[in-house]
C-alpha cells in the first residue's frame, strides 16, 4: 500500500527514496537503474523495494 | 587481551564506513560484529497510543511503519526502561512523513525526515501519541542500529612472475580492500578484478593474519564510530560479567 519503511531483507531505511525515486523514474523518463545509483541504494536487496512497489492509497480510499 | 589495536580507516562517511582492524583473532572480530547487529540499544517507537486515524491503513500497520523509523539515540543518556513520548497530528489531504513526528525530548529526533508514513485523502486525519524505548537488535530488528555489517579478511597480493604470453587469461575477483607492500587498495579501484590491475603478471593471494576490513553501515540512530565502540564496550561489559560469575 505504502512504501516500505525499510529493506526487508538487510534493514536499510529505503522509504525516503520512493517520493524522488517515483517523480524521476515512473513519472519521468528516466532510467531507474541511474536513478537508484545517484540516490545510493547499492544493494540489490534495496533496489528491489523501490523497483518492485506499486502505490494502493489512491486505488483502495475510495473503499473505505 | 593486551595487545594494541591498529584502527585505520579506508573510507568514512557520516553513515558507513570502511576500516580495517589489526591485532584481532576472528573469533573477536565475529563477536564485534554480532554485537554492532543484536548488541548495541536504540530507540524506537513501540506503543502508539492512537487518538485519531481515518486513514486507509490500520492502527497495527501505521504503528510498525512509526517503529521501523531509525530515533537518534544518544550515547549513554537513557537507560533501558526509559520511554521517550512523541506525537503525530497530520489532517488529509496531506502525506504524514516522519518528519513531521514531534518528539518530547530534544535529543531524540527521525533520522530521517522524509519518509512517508501514511497518504491521507480529503477528510482523513491521523493523530497518535508515541512511546519509544530502548531495547537491543536481539528484542526486534527496529532496535538494530548496524545494517549489513561485515567483515573481510585484508588479502596480500605478490606478483611471482610474469604470465606466459598466449595464455588464456582468467578474472581473478576479489572483493574487499588488499595490501599491497604497504599500500592499501580498495578492490573498486580495478573493478574487483586482479587481472586489470596486473595484466601481464602472476600474482598469489594470501589473507593476512589477524586483520580484518569492516564495512559498517548504521540507519542513522548513531555514528559508525560511536556503534563500533559501544559494540566493544558491551562484549567487554559481558566477559566482566563472566568473570565476576565464575571467581569465587
Amino acid at each position: 500500500m505504502m512504501v516500505p519503511v525499510r529493506c526487508f531483507t538487510c534493514g536499510n531505511v529505503v522509504g525516503e527514496h520512493w517520493e524522488e525515486f517515483k517523480a524521476r523514474s515512473r513519472e519521468g523518463d528516466e532510467d531507474p537503474e541511474m536513478v537508484l545509483d545517484e540516490l545510493g541504494i547499492d544493494r540489490y536487496c534495496c533496489r528491489r523495494m523501490l523497483v518492485s512497489h506499486k502505490d494502493l492509497v489512491d486505488i483502495v480510499s475510495p473503499y473505505q | 587481551m593486551d595487545e594494541e589495536y591498529d584502527v585505520e580507516f579506508i573510507e568514512r562517511e557520516e553513515r558507513s564506513a570502511k576500516f580495517l582492524v589489526r591485532g584481532v583473532t576472528p573469533a573477536f572480530a565475529n563477536g564485534i560484529r554480532r554485537a554492532m547487529i543484536a548488541d548495541v540499544p536504540t530507540l524506537a517507537i513501540d506503543e502508539v497510543r492512537f487518538i485519531e486515524n481515518s486513514s486507509v491503513m490500520f492502527d497495527e500497520q501505521i504503528a510498525l511503519r512509526l517503529g521501523l523509523v531509525p530515533l537518534s539515540t544518544p550515547p549513554n543518556e537513557f537507560d533501558e526502561d526509559d520511554v521517550v513520548t512523541l506525537s503525530l497530528d497530520v489532517s488529509g489531504p496531506a502525506t504524514a512523513y516522519s518528519g513531521d513526528i514531534v518528539s518530547s525530548d530534544e535529543m531524540v529526533q527521525p533520522a530521517e525526515e522524509n519518509v512517508p508514513i501514511i497518504d491521507l485523502k480529503d477528510g482523513q486525519r491521523l493523530e497518535l501519541e508515541a512511546d519509544a524505548v530502548l531495547s537491543t537488535g536481539k528484542d526486534h530488528a527496529k532496535h538494530q542500529g548496524g545494517v549489513s555489517v561485515g567483515y573481510r579478511h585484508l588479502q596480500r597480493v605478490e606478483t611471482v612472475g610474469d604470465r606466459g604470453e598466449f595464455e588464456d587469461v582468467d578474472p581473478e575477483i576479489y572483493r574487499g580492500v588488499i595490501q599491497e607492500g604497504d599500500e592499501l587498495v580498495d578492490t573498486e579501484e580495478f573493478d574487483h578484478d586482479l587481472t586489470n590491475r596486473y595484466p601481464d603478471q602472476e600474482v598469489a593471494v594470501e589473507d593476512v593474519e589477524h586483520a580484518f576490513v569492516f564495512s559498517v553501515e548504521t540507519d542513522g540512530s548513531m555514528s559508525v564510530e560511536e556503534l563500533f565502540t559501544r559494540a566493544v564496550e558491551s562484549l567487554d561489559a559481558r566477559a566482566a560479567e563472566l568473570e565476576d560469575a565464575v571467581s569465587l
